[in-house]
């Protein structure tokens, strides 16, 4: 082949290569972007006066002096709109029946959007659910709504060769000519006054509960719950893979029992974790009956099997890399092997294995599957330790796939999923990085 | 015991005593460590136990050949035929993602990124493979599934420009190049460049023309496998890349020196030499990967369609699948858990053939890597 | 039928290679100098390898002999933070000049290693893997070539029955000679060695040296060891190097006799290194 073209090829890799590495950072990039910033808005938002009143009232939160005196200037804001709904209503008794009746369903519509904008109307029995005693707690949320207000969509099916197409139709047409008319533009210049937006730093939706599943509040439960998952996982997995990795990497002589020791550490990396919930909930819940259905217990017992290979590579790892002649120099001195290990050896290898227990942290925070059937629940309230051993709990994974999928108003709490989401990925990023900053160390302890 | 200090004979007792106690200790540890291997027998024990009920009430036939999937109907139906279609298509969709890309990439840190920015990628490997997969499902559903929907067509066409231009390109010149070979030296050049410039713009045409084609290509629904493909091919890459760049590590610098010794180029070392010499490492680099992608279940779940039908053509990317994965996961709510029934028992059952799946894939590439591992060793 | 000798093959193949003969410096160092990052592991040396000679050379370890050779065919290109100073000239071309083709000179200048590191191939694909490389599947002249090369580097009688087996196969000293013979397959006009001989036994060390006698006179051969007797027994020319300068260069006969420099001496006679 000539020269040339062998250049050519060579220079084809290089840049086929390259664009592989651009291609792999861009989809992290791409994935990480819309879970930060869209996850960063639950947390700092324009929040309204609503907000402030539902924290005031529901956890007696805020100055009561001041979002009272609040309260009193949006009413005042609002007043007017309320006059025109009332005029309406009176307008509407006089109209012709037709008339009547066409605009009727659309004024309960305008109404109803009110009333999820705003809060309950004048005059109105109080609701029931949470939702419907309060109006927009967020700006975003209320632009939404505000939208939806002004235009009502209506579906174009005029071209029979294509699909429908969604059109926007102001609303304001059809009650043109009526008191109801100059309702719409009031509203758009003055929903500011009404609902008066501030930005709002919102630390405590981590500590905060959740309130009528999610519609407000926080994710506290979810938050505990991973906590206690995490937490009694590590417990679990933590000293049988540790003293497993001590008896490989020490006292095993290479033969046919460790390499099958082996082969089944490796297999138990390999299986999928649904069928390690499966397992769960076959073994732990219905033949040991460690609870009498799910509990944090089975999910932790599931979610330790899960790990445990991991934090056994890991130690054996930091375990291997201990330089021998520290283990000479202390059986020299005329430790036992056993002492050995637990003064020597376990010390020196110590920022090692925590490297892997912390990755295995994360990798036990954020798995679903395994505790879908032993452990998660999609409601419920932050749990007392001791509840733990026969409790279900709610769980950030578990949470994240179920508001995103199964709850009444998905579109409604995106920012509550966002959040979750981004709880949930800081969670495992912190990890990940504490575990990089002690490798750096232990790589520059070795050096120097 | 004053005078027995200097005495290096132990006493009979103390010397029993002293290795009964190492031997308890030994056995405690080996105990402790054979978990794992207790654990894997409890798993096989038990996901059989529970799945054989299944395959004694309703034989295999029909589980394997059947495709309709009505578990609650009356009288139920447990055909999973399209699940393992499904659970098939959406993996080799993954490795279709995966595995160039990932190959790509080991190459590209093993050989071709300069010292520093090779530590500056490892980051990016490391937390793709830390994220949880469902914040991925999330990504999935939440994301990328509308934007599929709402502009499947532009996105497809952009894609095929993407991969098939350079790719296209590079072809086009090495037809050219070969084409030319025997042609008189003086006219050659005039030659090449000319035939390359008719395949790139024949190229560009065909293109165009596709593009044209994908671009009115109407995606019903936004959760369909060719979005679960690509997030569970990106949940692969870092399994892959790392176990290959392993692998392409170990095959030495002695080797590579050898070869471009010679005069060599990069290409051709590693082409000629290293892939070879590494192979086997990147078939388990790429089994790993693929396991990863089958086993996975949240992405799927959420981002899938669920819809437990045979796409039309088999290969129709953009129609919902439904995948084992995600029946198990998704079924188990409704199946009576405690009393047991065929419901509850066919996931079982579909847990079992995962579980096999796994099983078998996992000791290849233990033994592919080993092996390997012995050779690349000879060698040193 | 025609004795494929590699000799008549270079003939065939490129006849300006014959006009060597003539010229004094084959490779030529004007005052070059190599750097690690900050660390400068050859120092401003000027020296001639002239064409067809063996040149040996020595120095204690550490003082840059590899650094010096592997600078000859670039190999030290791929090192982080390498940057060169000065001069190295080979055939009369800057060899870090900007336009220079680094896979010509490379397939010019053949290298030998200090491990053996044949690729895990047949015998015979190691032997042609530098031919393919550059003239393409030329299927029927590359049985002569690996013939070829076998033989001149000693090794064709042993594995002429088994040219199919993996390399690794062969022991070490029949390794060394296979790559000997890999890179003279690619028809080079310098061989560079690195410590040929230091990874083999006695036995394989002598034949490597007996094959370097014959190589001489075609090859310009330049050639690393730490073996004293070594370097006096091959080479004709020997240039001691002592932490990165380049003390004192001659004929080899006379530095070992009477050398001119007193560190030259000590090194020699073992005082220190
Ligand atoms: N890749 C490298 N990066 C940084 N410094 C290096 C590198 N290789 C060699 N050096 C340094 O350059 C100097 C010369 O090294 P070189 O390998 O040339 O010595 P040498 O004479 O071949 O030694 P030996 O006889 O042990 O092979 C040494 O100080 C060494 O530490
Ligand atoms: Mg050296």
């Amino acid at each position: 082949m000539k020269l040339r073209s062998r250049r050519l090829l060579d220079r084809s890799l290089t840049g086929v290569s390259v664009m592989a590495i651009v291609l792999m950072s861009l989809s992290l990039l791409v994935l990480l972007g819309p879970i930060f910033s869209r996850g960063a808005a639950a947390f700092l938002f324009r929040a309204t006066s609503e907000f402030r009143r539902f924290n005031l009232e529901q956890f007696n939160r805020g100055d009561s002096r001041r979002i009272a005196a609040e309260s009193r200037a949006v009413a005042e804001a609002r007043q007017p709109l309320y006059g025109m709904l009332a005029a309406f209503t009176a307008e509407l008794e006089d109209m012709d029946p037709a008339r009547r009746r066409e605009l009727r369903q659309q004024f309960k519509e305008v109404r109803d959007l009110l009333r999820e904008l705003l809060g309950p109307l004048p005059g109105e029995m109080d609701a029931v659910m949470l939702r419907q005693q309060y109006g927009q707690t967020r700006w975003d949320r209320a632009r939404v709504t505000l939208q939806r207000i002004l235009f009502s969509e209506q579906w174009d099916y005029s071209d029979p060769s294509r699909m429908g197409r969604k059109v926007l139709v102001p609303r304001r047409q059809a009650f043109a000519g009526t008191q109801l008319e100059p309702l719409f533009p009031h509203l758009q210049q003055n929903l500011k006054s009404m609902l008066q937006p501030r930005f709002t730093f919102y630390w405590r939706f981590l500590s905060d509960r959740s309130l009528d599943s999610h519609f407000f509040g926080g994710i506290w439960p979810e938050i505990l719950g991973t906590f206690y998952l995490t937490l009694g996982a590590m417990l679990l997995a933590i000293p049988f893979g540790v003293i497993a990795a001590i008896y490989l990497s020490e006292f095993a002589a290479a033969g046919r029992l460790v390499s099958l020791l082996r082969v089944c550490i490796s297999t138990l990396a390999g299986v999928p974790s649904i069928v390690f919930g499966l397992f769960g909930l076959a073994f732990f819940i219905n033949t040991l009956h460690l609870s009498h259905s799910k509990s944090v217990l089975a999910g932790s017992a599931t979610l330790a099997l899960l790990i445990l290979p991991t934090i056994i590579r890991a130690a054996e790892e930091a375990l291997k890399s201990v330089p021998h002649a520290y283990k000479e120099a202390a059986l020299s001195l005329g430790a036992s092997p056993l002492r050995m290990v637990l003064t020597v050896l376990l010390p020196a290898a110590l920022p090692g294995i925590l490297t892997g227990v912390i990755i295995s942290m994360g990798r036990a925070a954020g798995e679903t599957a395994p505790i879908i059937f032993t452990a998660a629940v999609s409601v419920g309230r932050p749990l007392k330790l001791w509840e733990t051993l026969n409790q279900p709990t709610p769980a950030l994974p578990w949470n994240i796939y179920n508001l995103a999928t199964e709850h009444q108003a998905v579109d409604q709490i995106r920012h509550v999923q966002f959040g979750m989401v981004l709880t949930l990925v800081l969670l495992v990023l912190l990890l990940n990085l504490a575990a990089i900053v002690i490798r750096a160390r232990i790589s520059r302890k070795m050096r120097g | 015991m004053k005078t027995n200090e200097r005495n290096l004979v132990m006493s009979d007792a103390a010397s029993r005593l002293r290795r009964l106690a190492a031997f308890f200790s030994k056995g405690f540890l080996f105990l402790v460590a054979a978990a794992s291997l207790v654990a894997v027998l409890l798993i096989i024990v038990y996901i059989a136990r529970d799945a054989i009920p299944f395959f004694k009430l309703r034989g295999l036939k029909e589980l394997f050949a059947g495709t309709a999937w009505f578990p609650s109907g009356n009288p139920p139906e447990f055909g999973a035929l399209a699940i393992f279609i499904g659970s098939g298509l959406v993996t080799l969709g993954a490795i279709l993602v995966a595995v160039p890309l990932g190959i790509a990439a080991a190459i590209a840190l093993s050989d071709i990124l300069p010292y520093r920015l090779r530590q500056a990628v490892k980051p990016v490997i490391e937390i793709l493979a830390a994220l949880p997969s469902v914040a991925y499902g999330f990504f999935a559903l939440v994301i990328f599934a509308p934007l599929l929907q709402n502009h499947g067509g532009s996105l497809l066409s952009l894609a095929a420009w993407l991969i098939f231009l350079p790719l296209g390109l590079l072809i086009a010149f090495a037809v050219s190049e070969i084409a030319t070979r025997s042609i008189r030296a003086d006219v050659a050049p005039a030659a090449r460049w000319l035939l390359a410039a008719t395949l790139a713009a024949v190229l560009v045409r065909g293109l165009a023309a596709l593009s044209a084609i994908l671009k009115n290509v109407a995606v019903s629904s936004g959760t369909n496998a060719f979005n679960v493909s690509i997030i569970l091919g990106i949940m692969a890459l870092p399994t892959i890349v790392s176990v290959a760049e392993d692998s392409l590590q170990a095959a030495g610098r002695e080797l590579r020196e050898g070869s471009y010794a010679l005069g060599a180029t990069r290409a051709e070392s590693l082409f000629r030499v290293i892939i070879p010499a590494a192979g086997s490492g990147i078939i388990a680099a790429v089994i790993l990967g693929v396991m990863r992608a089958i086993g996975e279940t949240m992405v799927v779940w959420m981002a899938s369609g669920n819809a437990a039908q045979v796409p039309q053509p088999w290969f129709n990317f953009l129609s919902p699948v439904r995948t084992l994965t995600a029946t198990i996961a998704g079924d188990m709510g409704e199946a009576d858990q405690v009393l047991g029934s065929e419901r509850y028992h066919v996931l079982f059952a579909l847990a079992l053939c995962l579980l096999l799946i796994s099983f078998f894939a996992n000791l290849a590439s233990e033994w592919i890597l080993r092996r390997q591992a012995r050779r690349l060793g000879g060698l040193k | 039928m025609i004795q494929p000798t590699l000799a008549n093959i270079r003939a065939a193949a490129e006849p300006a290679t014959a006009d060597y003969g003539g010229r004094q410096a084959h490779v030529a160092c004007d005052r070059f100098s190599f750097f690690y990052g900050d660390n400068q592991a050859v120092r401003n040396v000027t020296l001639d390898f002239p064409s067809f000679q063996v040149t040996a050379i020595i120095g204690p370890s550490g003082c840059g002999k590899s650094t010096l050779l592997r600078s000859i065919n670039r190999m030290n290109d791929l090192i982080p933070g390498g940057r060169t100073g000065g001069r190295l000239v080979f055939d009369g071309q800057d060899v870090y000049g900007p336009r220079l083709d680094v896979v010509t000179l490379r397939r010019r200048i053949g290298m030998v290693f200090q491990k053996p590191n044949p690729f895990p191939k047949s015998i015979f694909n190691n032997v042609a893997y530098g031919r393919r490389l550059h003239d393409g599947p030329a299927k029927g002249r590359l049985q002569e070539i690996v013939e070829a090369s076998l033989q001149r580097a000693g090794l064709w009688d042993e594995v002429k029955d088994r040219l199919d087996d993996n390399a690794l196969s062969l022991s070490g000293g029949q390794q060394q000679r296979l790559c000997i013979a890999r890179a003279l397959a690619v028809d080079p006009e310098v061989l560079l060695m690195d410590e040929p001989t230091s990874a083999l036994d006695p036995r394989a060390t002598a034949r490597i040296e007996d094959l370097i006698a014959e190589l001489r006179g075609r090859y310009t051969i330049i050639i690393v060891t730490h073996n004293m007797q070594q370097a006096a027994r091959v080479s004709d020319l020997t240039a001691f190097l002592y932490e990165g300068d380049l003390i004192e260069y001659g004929a080899t006969a006379q530095m070992f006799t009477k050398p001119r420099q007193k560190r030259t001496e000590d090194y020699m006679t073992g005082r220190f290194g």
